[in-house]
């Protein structure tokens, strides 16, 4: 399998050759262009009742789109908003994403959804968080561009902000500053990072975007 | 202090180091990422010395502005140096203003923060003015020293006036003060109507003047219509 990823980073998007008989697994509705002899199968993700729990509640697809052919051939895959796609090369490590980040994944990685509990549903994100493990490429997206921060301390994310995170970091849900900047300041709560490892964070949201466009309603 | 514009392109961002003592103000709702030792205290729009009324009433500009009637000001807790990210909500590029040499004129949508020796006061353009202009009434005045912060919807040209120059009112960022302006219509009143150049703002003099490529009004005029009616 070779990939490519094309117009980062503001309209990023994936490009990918498969061999024979090599299979992507891609966030439903992602594919955009295919060899016309390319199989498109669905498969679902985890158990029954734990891919209608995630529908509910994380707002991520029941089922992903699965691409594979005896002759191998091209698949490209993009992400729902423009924004910045990365690639990370999973080795039997972990990361977390938010519900909306995966974008495409190779069939060595696995990909489960974990409640996230109370916290999570605070995060701006839904109440669940994707873990990512296994071997192989993982492709997640933002909507905007994405900064990577070495975490060795603390360091504050602001609600739906946060796209992926290492496990050895752990958060908690909190206001900044007082009680009045907290109500006054449009920050609202934020996420409180604690511990030694990677994150990324996206420059935009697609709340602050709907929240924008609200008073234009008709 | 240092500022950095970050992720250039189509989403833009910025990246503001802080040492101990120094401030930084931004438009409520622009931090988008902090440092653990990062504090943040909000404020009303003030003009000084104008107590509560003065309060109220830049307030009220500000929220005719389109813009957040609070500022959000930020600063290191402890004796460690720290950072601040800040970001826009609508696509586009942003752009780090020197101000000291220059005052800076910045149209109400457009400002995102400014560092802490940056004085601040929100203009009104007067009734003539402003009524027609499509940023808003309000223009925020940036004087003193230190750097202001500026986003757009789309992107940033930088404009060098010698002479005059005629740009439509909603793509003006910011301007560089000593320029002198009015607001008027490209042409005639049924000319603008049809060529759907409403009115745009007429600049004479010597100065900078920084442009977006897109204008957010029409963005909300052409959205508005395609979005379902409020209910009840």
């Amino acid at each position: 399998m070779r990939f490519e990823i094309q117009g980062n980073p503001d309209y990023g998007e994936v490009v990918v050759e498969l061999g024979p008989n090599e299979e992507l697994l891609a966030e439903s509705g992602a594919m955009s262009r295919m060899s016309s002899h390319m199989e498109a199968k669905s498969k679902r993700l985890g158990s029954f009742f734990g891919a209608i729990i995630r529908k509910m509640f994380g707002g991520e697809s029941f089922f992903v789109g699965r691409f594979t052919h005896p002759d191998g051939g091209t698949v490209a895959v993009a992400p729902q908003l423009p924004g910045t796609v990365t690639h990370r090369q999973m080795n039997g490590d972990h990361v977390f994403l938010t519900a909306g980040a995966f974008l495409a994944c190779t069939p060595g990685v696995n990909i489960k959804a974990v409640f996230g509990g109370w916290r999570a549903f605070f995060s701006g994100e839904g109440a669940f968080l994707i873990e990512v493990s296994g071997t192989g490429d993982l492709f997640y997206n933002a909507y905007g561009g994405v900064v990577e921060k070495d975490v060795d301390g603390s360091f504050t994310v602001d609600t739906g902000h946060l796209v992926a995170f290492e496990p050895s970091l752990q958060y908690s849900i909190g206001g900044m500053g007082n009680w009045k900047s907290t109500f006054l300041s449009g920050e609202g709560l934020v996420m409180k990072f604690q511990g030694n490892g990677k994150i990324w964070v996206q420059t935009r949201t697609l709340s602050g975007l709907a929240g924008w466009l609200t008073p234009r309603l008709l | 202090m240092s500022v950095e514009v970050t992720n250039r392109g189509a989403f833009g961002s910025a990246l503001v180091m802080l040492q101990p003592g120094e401030e930084f103000v931004s438009e409520a709702g622009a931090m988008y990422r902090a440092s653990g030792n990062m504090d943040i205290d909000v404020k009303t729009r003030k003009r000084e010395g104008g107590g509560l009324w003065g309060a109220l009433k830049e307030g009220a500009k500000a929220m005719f502005a389109g813009e957040s009637f609070f500022l959000s000001t930020y600063r290191v807790k402890d004796n460690s140096p720290g950072e601040v990210g800040l970001a826009p909500i609508l696509q586009g590029e942003v752009s780090s203003l020197e101000v000291g040499s220059e005052t800076w004129i910045c149209a109400g949508g457009s400002f995102m923060g400014a560092s802490g020796g940056v004085k601040l006061d929100t203009q009104y353009q007067g009734l003539k003015k402003g009524m027609f202009s499509g940023e808003g009434l309000v223009y925020v005045r940036a004087s003193g020293q230190g750097e202001l912060l500026v986003s757009a919807y789309g992107r940033i040209s930088e404009v060098e006036v010698r002479g005059g120059i005629t740009i439509d009112n909603g793509h003006i960022v910011a301007f560089t003060e000593g320029l002198e302006y009015d607001i008027g219509k490209a042409g005639g009143w049924i000319a603008s109507a049809l060529s759907g150049e409403g009115l745009v703002m007429k600049f004479r003099g010597n100065g900078r003047i920084l442009v977006q490529s897109h204008d957010r009004d029409r963005l909300g005029g052409a959205l508005g219509p395609l979005l379902p009616p409020r209910e009840g």
